[in-house]
């Protein structure tokens, strides 16, 4: 069965149209790569999939585990199993991260009718799940996000779809304001990740991030539409021949 | 003055001037000069520049306060959580009720020598007295003018003077509860000589249209410490107007927090001089309001002499058609160099119809100074609430991790951290009363 089903999806951000027509059917275990120029749509796509404000739905539909996924408000959705990872994590000032990500896992919990975990049980996991991240305990004091590096942000964000378990996290441009070494932290914890039941969408714009996070599929996605998919290979034929021949304005 | 409510002030006066504190002394005479001034200008209001944003005189006329009866009774403690929010605290505790002290419903453990504790009427004969009662400051004087009428009709207070040196060995807490509806006016004394050392915590509860009316005097001697915490937390039909005037000697230190949680207005003027140099005061406050309610902040800081600190900070959030005030001015005298002075003022609007009015100013005659001040008010930012949502935290909770958030930079400024702890336990169960 699908974990995801998108179907004809149009979506119009203030009024101007971003998606049109988007079909995508993405089964537990997957790693789907959605790649194309800026100004394709794929963040509108992953925002679309988290539940943003503005973003409208004019036409099309998207199950999720065979329910309506417009239907479900955002913390619904990320209690269903979505996670997704922000291109730029904001900065909460005054929440920390260990209080935001205790919230964040017992409203989930709580939601799905788990029981909550208490502050001991809950430290033990968030230790278990920050070590292989480099996350430190130091870090956890902080403010969310705040004061972070681009490094520390995106393990941060790792960090909390390891502890939030999704069904299916879409990974938004994680690559972007990484170097290398970075990266391949950032990438190693995403492949911990990778499991028969989860399925993940990578954003992005480069090849780079995909010899690290290896793909199933690769779709390019060029105004608004879906305009090629393939296997693996064709991330390194679009790394040669750029995004030129889909007809979009080379970035 | 023909106003409703100037009428009932002086109609009490002259009523239960013989049984006031004071009668046949230096006092009575002060307390008449005072209500003469009090008849001549009458109640503040809104033409005043420090009035600007809080008619007092429409607000109590509306309200009609007669005084509030002395009580002799038993004591039920409202049921609102702030009446125990310090019950966790070892402290001396004196309770008034009413505005009058009760002895028979206070706990003060033996005090350590050196420090003398008592009401009003006790210390009325003493220089001491006498010179907190008297001194004005003079830098806004509309604001300060209302201090009349509390002259000439406190009835009580708590009297605290520490001797050299000395330190109070625990906080003293002053539990105003308000029993009966109805008016009373409140003085507090606080001396504390050189070196001397003292936290106060006060907290203003009720159930009841009561009006407080309380001015607490303070004199801070050199070198000396004092923490002072409020909580104020009264009716949404009560009326709360607090004047504090601190004098600082030299490398005197005063750091005072103020939480207002209730009362459908409220006022909270502070008035610091600076006399000696090196001396330090930290004036901050936060508030947490909703429906009608309405809470003003007036605080002048005369930094008179060079090189003292001063620090203000209040933040608030706003919700339902609430309404926050702040009014601040820091003065700096043409030779008080090397002065840092910083007053700050954040809001939060958590719904269409609250307001905030801010009018932070800075009078600087000195040119070596280190001087700041600033006001914001904001809304929520819908991305942070989107991020924390997309996370799975539900939208009012969202909501709640954000503003505790805004306020905690202020309520970290309390000088005591268990009242500290207790006062953000007190704001996180204020989100438990209405969703927003």
């Amino acid at each position: 069965m699908s974990m995801l089903e998108i179907k004809n999806l149009h979506v119009t951000v203030g009024g101007k149209e971003i998606l049109k027509g988007i079909d995508l059917d993405i089964r537990a275990g997957e790693v789907h790569a959605i790649m194309g120029p800026n100004g394709s749509g794929k963040s509108t796509l992953s925002y679309v999939l988290a539940g943003r404000d503005g973003y409208v739905v004019t036409e099309g539909s998207v199950r999720f585990k065979g329910k309506d996924l417009l239907e479900m408000s955002v913390d619904e959705r990320a209690a269903a199993g979505i996670f997704l990872a922000f291109q730029y994590p904001l900065e909460i000032p005054g929440v920390t991260t260990m209080t935001f990500l205790k919230t964040a896992l017992n409203a989930q919990r709580k939601a799905r009718g788990e029981e909550e975990l208490d502050a001991v049980r809950f430290l033990k996991l968030v230790r278990e799940k920050s070590k292989p991240l480099n996350v430190s305990d130091e870090m956890l004091k902080r403010s969310l996000n705040v004061g972070y590096s681009g490094g520390e942000k995106k393990r941060a964000e790792v960090l909390q779809m390891s502890l939030l378990e999704p069904a299916l996290a879409v990974l938004d441009e994680t690559d972007s304001g990484l170097d290398i070494d970075a990266l391949k932290t950032v990438a190693e914890g995403v492949n911990a990740l990778r499991s028969p039941e989860r399925a993940m969408v990578v954003i992005t714009h480069y090849q780079r991030l995909l010899d690290y996070i290896v793909p199933d599929v690769v779709h390019v996605l060029s105004r608004g539409r879906i305009v090629k998919t393939g296997g693996k290979d064709l991330a390194l034929e679009l790394e040669k021949s750029g995004y030129a021949e889909y007809g979009a304005d080379a970035a | 003055m023909s106003e409703k409510e100037t009428q009932y002030f002086i109609e009490a006066y002259e009523e239960k001037r013989a049984a006031l504190p004071g009668a046949g002394g230096w006092l009575a005479r002060r307390r008449e000069a005072a209500m003469d001034a009090f008849r001549e200008a009458g109640l503040p209001h809104r033409r005043l520049e420090d009035w600007k944003y809080t008619d007092l005189r429409q607000t109590l006329e509306k309200a009609a306060f007669a005084p509030a009866p002395a009580h002799e009774g038993a004591v039920v403690l409202p049921g609102r959580r702030s009446a125990s929010a310090f019950a966790s605290i070892d402290r001396h505790v004196l309770i008034f009720v009413n505005g009058r002290y009760r002895a028979d419903l206070s706990q003060v453990a033996h005090l350590p020598k050196g420090v003398e504790l008592h009401a009003l009427a006790d210390v009325v004969h003493e220089q001491w007295a006498k010179d907190l009662v008297e001194r004005r400051f003079d830098d806004a004087r509309q604001a300060e003018n209302i201090v009349d009428l509390n002259t000439a009709l406190m009835s009580d207070g708590a009297c605290l003077r520490v001797r050299k040196g000395v330190k109070l060995d625990k906080p003293l807490h002053l539990l105003f509860v308000a029993q009966d509806a109805g008016a009373s006016h409140t003085r507090n004394l606080v001396l504390l000589e050189s070196e001397a050392e003292a936290t106060i915590i006060e907290t203003h509860v009720g159930e009841v249209a009561s009006f407080t009316d309380i001015v607490t005097d303070i004199a801070i001697g050199e070198g000396a410490r004092l923490n002072h915490v409020k909580l104020q937390d009264e009716a949404s039909d009560a009326v709360h107007l607090a004047t504090m005037r601190a004098r600082l000697a030299a490398d005197a230190k005063l750091s005072s927090f103020a939480l207002t949680l209730g009362c459908g207005v409220s006022r909270g003027q502070s008035f610091v001089l600076f006399s000696g140099e090196g001396a330090e005061a930290n004036i901050d406050g936060a508030y947490a309001l909703r429906n009608k309610q309405h809470a003003d902040q007036f605080c002048v800081i005369d930094h008179a002499v060079p090189a003292c600190t001063s620090h203000t900070l209040f933040k608030g959030a706003l919700d339902g058609k609430s309404e926050g005030v702040f009014q601040g001015k820091v003065i700096v005298r043409p030779h008080a160099q090397k002065s840092d002075g910083r007053q700050m003022t954040h809001a939060l609007l958590l719904s269409r119809d609250a307001a905030m009015n801010a009018k932070p100013e800075l009078e600087i005659y000195a040119d070596d100074v280190q001087c700041a001040h600033g006001s914001t008010v904001g809304e929520l930012s819908k991305d942070s609430i989107f991020y924390l949502r997309s996370r799975g935290i539900p939208e009012d909770e969202a909501r709640r991790l954000l503003v505790l958030a805004f306020l905690d930079e202020a309520l970290d400024l309390t000088p005591h951290d268990l009242a500290r702890d207790a006062l953000k336990l007190l704001v996180s169960e204020w989100f438990g009363e209405v969703a927003l």
